[in-house]
């Protein structure tokens, strides 16, 4: 046994762009976990989230914000829970809390995350994101699963021009390619 | 076209893998030749009306849900969209 | 000669001026132009040659329907054959040249085809070249093909890129015109979200062509005032320059947007966008198109409709002609000769067809210069403006199930039958074909529309305009004409192609257009259908509703492939997905293979390696005698949880799972309902609720769907849970006899021994001084092997760290080439064998199936062919000269027999070197197979030229009773 500290490598190499009207950066301080709930667990699930991170089960089309602690729904009974790991906070900690009352996967190595903000963010999705954008229909904390450029991908709006987009961790790199080709695209 | 997800609203249906006949929910359970005929029956025989008809829809490219989509095939129209779980459960389908 | 035909007006840009080229003479323009009217302002009459006689062809029309003027644009790989010199917009510097001509545009030596005529008729294909048998292929079809066609492609790559988009609105309003604008306000103002569409560079539609006055003020000024409104409600979004080509399911409308066409240089944005439109409602107010008559000669450069003659002088400040003659049935033919006059221009004659007059024929070999009428009469003209009349524009009402109606009160068929959902017709797109009468619909059904949403109708009123008068007799065929007629320009159709296609038999309008190729091409039938329709009529004798209408497909004008394309070019057609080790696997001489849109490294070549064989031999022997490594992160890896976990899988897979012990892994044998091997992989237990679930990697996504399916379809009250994690977790085998010396110095603090970790064992531990992983002991390969799993984001830190710690063990990486010699070595099966057509028995996995449990499969499990005593079963086959190399695809004959299905005994699946044996070996399906092991037979492949004696073997080529994986 050889003790060499492995090191993380970002999916994206830590990837930050500035466009135009709009900055692509590769976010690599948030972890996931996938939480799911047992048949006739919600209640108590529901309850345990609130007692420990204040934080409620999110409906089907909206993430929901508390502290430090995001749930993002993924299906009609499996949510993911996303956070900034720091000292009392890390993905062992979150699936020791949840042991009891939920059934949770590490997620954080599934998927690469990018954050794209700034003004032509929307003009930007608009060549890739077949989902509506309108703030109307889609406003801050609003989160959905869907497809760009032939990848699963998923989309929450952080604020009216800010967006975390997900998608794979093995194919990150022609995600990557079609938002960056977005953003230079609509570039005014 | 687009389907009406019973929870998430109006999606394209590039979103969605399509199955098939609904009928499919409606597996024979058990083993052996008693149900043999049932099962061929299951496997190889589907529904395919040029009119209304129930078809599997899977939300692969969303929450992964199968859904029953009621769709005419003449015109297109949706006229319903179920969780197929709650339909599943709903023909006595349970574990 | 400087723009001589340039004269007062227009909505053009005068204080600049544009260069242009045409057949490579430079002349000018002004901003606001088409390369259309900026060829009439230079006095370029002629312009091209037609389809099939190369007749000379001018100027027809001012948009989208042009049959005529098509021509090739800009130049080197930009170069686009066929686009309408009406809809191309003035750049600086664009760069236009005819089409359809051998030798120049004005000497083109195929016009003796003209005077062949006679011989070109409608079906001439079909009728001329059909003897001698052997000319079709090596005279016939040769010069066909060369004569053929309208402009040519560049031969290169498109250097343009094309991007797609999707929008969504409340209501998307197809055309910029009266209808249109009227339609925007009212939808605008109400609060609808509005997409307003116009395929035009300047929205106002025939408002810029006319001079009609709304509100008091002058058209184009009014649709000036209604854009600038719009412009600036933030729920509007107007796009011109981009075509609705096509009314698509549940509201979607495909669009395209010309992003840069219209500018020198794209500046490396997209030229075009396809944009696919959501929209809850639509309002078709896609105007009409006026359509000629057919007389003698009626196809001569200078014969042009009559209202874009208007649009050329109204709305680009040109004459098209010096002394133009009108020849009308409707009253908008009037409206022609008064707004020539109003500009000075000089109307020779005004051609009444409700009087009695009509043109016969007409004269001037390159461009019009006298008519002649019936009764004897001529007039001297090098313009003639015709009118017959105008045809909705109700495309894209029947791209559904629509039907257009007669109405004969406008001569015209208006949109019919049932309209997509969702959408309703404004304006003269419905047959309401006076402005006032327009504006006022426009307004109304966005009204309605806004109701309908739940908006409140907006307060503002209706444009008003004075209506002007509207009638027409339907004149359609200058019967006393002894002349060609031309009903479809673009394709050289006359009105007697027509009656002889119907006198032939030809009785369906489909079967017309096809047999005379009526409206084929760019034009669609746009200005063509209609006449040719009437002729059709006349023929037989019927009225135009009883003798039918072609309906619409999309696109409603063309389309660009490479817009359909959009970004799916090159390396950019699919995605890309890469193993944790990719970049590790690339600085150490992989190279790659696409498994899906994976790409595995193959093998890892060394210097000196002469060949493929000697980089995957070497990495064979160096894991069957050390250890190797390969990434195997490509698998499908599937998180299973819940309290019934066990019960689930145990329905899923064949062979029993409910008893599997946590810290183990068995393997499972997946099968379709029908009783066929759908999958297989190995499903680890981590704790009583928890299995890690492998798929092989074609079909990771189609397991979890079909799990997903069994999940909440089949059994919806179990209590599991599904997520994937084959992304998730960087996974690598290692195996070979020194592979638990490796792992020994992986792994923190675990004891490896047969004893404590046997073959099959499963569990989380951590490697390298902390880092979380998962350790199994299972094999692919047949040797003492594991797979040790990290979190992607140490996978690439991983494969170096191992390399390293493992150099003193001379580990060596292997490839998937490695990986399916040892597969084979082995007998394992894989795609080549689990092609869709496989069962247990027929790989030996038969006594594995449970007859205990019901599972998917298990009903069908003893079908006849399934239990034939014949069946096919998996062998092995080595040859009997070892210098041959086996080839897959073989089928199997007993020496002797006949090669023909009948004495057909099975067939070689998979085939590979091994380096152990020291020849090719090989994997098939026999009949019998099992009874046969040491018999001879030919393995015959006819399409490799292959026939060889092979001998029957185990499939186990080596270690059979598989001692090495459990030592």
């Amino acid at each position: 046994m050889a003790d060499i500290p492995l090191t993380a490598a970002p999916a994206l190499g830590d990837v930050n762009l500035t466009f135009a009207s709009c900055v692509l950066t590769e976010r690599t301080d948030i972890a996931l976990i996938s939480v799911a709930t047992p048949h006739a667990g919600y209640e108590a699930l529901a309850a345990k989230i609130k007692d420990v991170w204040g934080l409620s089960m999110p409906g089907a089309s909206a993430s929901l914000n508390a502290g430090a602690m995001r749930a993002i729904p993924l299906a009609a009974d499996q949510m993911m829970l996303a956070f900034t790991p720091d000292g009392g906070l890390s993905e062992t900690s979150v699936q020791a809390e949840l042991t009891d009352v939920a059934y949770t996967t590490m997620q954080t190595d599934a998927w690469a995350i990018i954050e794209l903000s700034g003004a032509g963010a929307t003009a930007a999705l608009e060549r890739i994101c077949p989902l509506d954008l309108d703030p109307q229909t889609f406003p801050n904390g609003a989160a959905a699963r869907t497809m760009m450029e032939h990848l699963g991908a998923l989309i929450i709006r952080l604020e009216a021009d800010r967006f975390l987009l997900m998608s794979a961790r093995s194919s990150a790199q022609s995600f990557l390619h079609a938002v960056e080709t977005s953003c230079r695209w609509t570039a005014p | 076209m687009i389907i009406k997800h019973p929870l998430l609203g109006p999606r394209d249906a590039a979103e969605f893998v399509y199955l098939g006949d609904a009928n499919m929910i409606k597996r024979p359970e058990g083993f052996g030749e008693n149900v043999e005929e049932a099962m061929y029956e299951h496997v190889y025989l589907r529904e395919n009306p040029a009119g209304e008809h129930h078809e599997l829809w899977y939300h692969e490219q969303g929450d992964r849900s199968w859904l029953v989509v009621t769709r005419n095939t003449l015109t297109h129209e949706i006229s319903s969209v179920e969780l197929a779980r709650d339909v599943a459960r709903r023909k006595g389908r349970s574990k | 000669m400087s723009q001589s035909n340039r004269i007062d007006g227009g909505q053009i840009d005068r204080s600049r001026t544009l260069k242009f080229q045409f057949n490579e003479r430079w002349l000018t323009a002004h901003p606001g132009d088409t390369l259309a009217s900026a060829l009439l302002a230079n006095a370029v009459r002629l312009v091209g040659r037609s389809f099939k006689y190369h007749r000379p062809r001018g100027i027809f029309s001012a948009g989208s329907e042009e049959p005529s003027a098509l021509v090739q644009l800009r130049k080197g790989a930009a170069l686009e054959p066929n686009t309408r010199a009406t809809t191309i917009e003035m750049f600086e510097g664009l760069s236009a040249t005819s089409q359809n001509h051998r030798g120049s545009l004005e000497h083109d030596i195929l016009a003796v085809n003209d005077l062949l005529s006679p011989f070109l008729s409608a079906g001439f294909y079909y009728k001329t070249f059909m003897w001698p048998k052997a000319f079709w292929e090596k005279l016939y079809e040769p010069i066909i093909r060369s004569a053929a066609g309208l402009g040519k492609l560049s031969g290169m790559e498109d250097p343009d890129t094309y991007d797609h988009g999707y929008l969504h609105c409340d209501v998307v309003i197809i055309g910029a015109g009266p209808a249109g604008l009227a339609a925007a306000l009212a939808a605008g103002r109400a609060g609808l979200r509005v997409i307003l569409a116009d395929e035009d560079f300047r929205m106002g539609g025939r408002l810029n062509a006319e001079t009609y006055a709304v509100d008091g003020m002058d058209g184009a000024d009014w649709a000036l005032g209604v854009i600038a409104e719009l412009a600036i409600m933030n729920n509007v979004r107007l796009m011109k320059r981009t075509t609705i080509y096509g009314a698509y399911d549940h509201g979607i409308f495909g669009a395209l947007e010309r992003m840069t066409d219209h500018l020198p240089d794209s500046g490396d944005k997209p030229r075009q966008v396809l944009w696919r439109i959501y929209s809850k409602r639509a309002i078709l107010a896609a105007g009409a198109t006026e359509r000629s008559m057919a007389f003698g000669n009626n196809d001569r450069p200078g014969i042009m409709l009559a209202g874009s003659v208007r649009t050329y002088v109204n709305r680009f400040g040109v004459a098209p002609g010096r002394k133009i003659a009108v020849f009308t049935n409707n009253d908008d033919g009037l409206k022609t000769a008064e707004d020539l006059r109003a500009k000075g221009i000089d109307v020779t004659r005004i051609i009444d067809a409700r009087e009695g007059d009509v043109v016969v024929n007409t004269n001037g070999r390159k461009g019009l210069n006298t008519i002649f009428l019936n009764r004897g009469r001529h007039v001297e003209a090098d313009c003639l403006a015709v009118s017959g009349g105008w045809s909705p524009n109700v495309h894209l009402s029947s791209h559904h199930r629509g039907r257009p109606e007669w109405r004969d009160d406008i001569a015209a068929f208006v949109p019919g039958g049932e309209l997509p959902p969702g959408m309703v017709v404004a304006g003269a797109a419905a047959g309401t074909m006076t402005l006032a009468a327009t504006l006022a619909e426009g307004h109304e059904v966005a009204t309605r529309v806004a109701t309908d949403l739940g908006k409140s109708g907006s307060l503002a009123t209706a444009p008003r305009a004075s209506d002007e008068i509207f009638a027409t007799a339907p004149i359609w065929h200058v019967k006393e004409s002894k002349h060609r007629a031309w009903v479809d320009l673009q394709n050289d159709v006359t009105t007697k192609d027509i009656t002889q296609s119907y006198r032939e038999g030809f009785r369906s309008v489909e079967h017309l257009k096809r047999y005379t190729t009526l409206g084929m091409a760019t034009e669609q039938g746009k200005t063509s259908n209609m006449l040719g329709l009437a002729v059709m009529a006349d023929a037989s004798g019927k009225t135009i509703p009883e003798t039918g209408t072609t309906i619409f497909r999309p696109p409603y004008s063309p389309v660009a492939i490479g817009a359909f394309a959009g970004r799916a070019r090159g390396k950019n057609f699919r995605p890309t997905r890469r193993t944790p080790s990719h970049n590790w696997a690339n600085e150490n001489g992989a190279s790659f293979v696409e498994a899906g849109m994976w790409k595995r490294a193959e093998w890892y070549a060394r210097p000196g390696e002469k060949s493929w064989r000697d980089s995957v031999d070497r990495e064979v022997k160096a894991t069957r005698n050390g250890v190797g490594i390969c990434d195997v992160t490509t698998l499908g890896k599937i998180d299973i949880q819940g309290h019934d976990a066990a019960e689930f899988i145990n329905k899923i897979y064949a062979n029993a799972f409910l008893k599997l012990p946590t810290g183990k892994v068995r393997y499972g044998l997946m099968l379709r309902e029908d009783g066929t091997v759908y999958d297989d992989g190995t499903t680890a237990r981590l704790s009583e609720t928890h299995f890690v679930m492998t798929t092989t990697t074609a079909n990771a996504v189609l397991v979890l769907r079909n799990l997903e399916f069994a999940r909440q379809c089949l059994w919806p009250d179990l209590d599991v849970h599904l997520i994937s994690t084959t992304d998730a977790w960087a996974q690598f085998s290692v195996a070979g006899p020194k592979s638990r010396a490796l792992m020994q110095k992986v792994v923190d603090d675990l004891d490896l021994s047969n004893e404590a970790f046997p073959f099959m064992a499963c569990t989380t531990c951590t490697v390298f001084g902390g880092t979380p992983a998962r350790l199994f002991r299972i094999s692919f390969s047949g040797e003492l092997a594991y797979e040790i799993a990290v979190p992607a984001r140490y996978g690439d830190a991983m494969i170096r760290a191992m390399m390293a710690a493992g150099e003193e063990l001379d580990l060596t990486p292997y490839g998937t080439e490695a990986l399916g010699v040892m597969r084979i070595e082995k007998g394992h099966v894989a795609g080549n064998e689990l092609n869709g057509q496989t069962d247990a028995r027929m790989i030996g996995l038969g006594n594995m199936v449970s007859r205990k449990k019901d599972f998917i499969g298990a009903a069908l499990l003893d079908r006849p062919e399934q239990v034939r005593e014949d069946g096919l079963q998996l062998v092995g086959l080595r040859p009997i000269d070892q210098d041959v190399i086996l080839t897959a695809g073989a089928h199997f004959f007993v020496e002797g027999d006949p090669e023909d299905m009948a004495h057909d005994q099975g067939w070689m699946t998979s085939v590979a070197y091994s380096p152990e044996l020291g020849h090719s070996i090989g994997l098939g399906f026999l009949k019998r197979g099992r009874d046969r092991h040491g018999e001879r037979l030919r393995a015959f492949s006819p399409i490799r030229g292959q026939d060889v004696m092979v001998e029957v073997c185990s499939p186990h080529h080596i270690d059979p009773e598989g001692d090495r994986q459990r030592g």
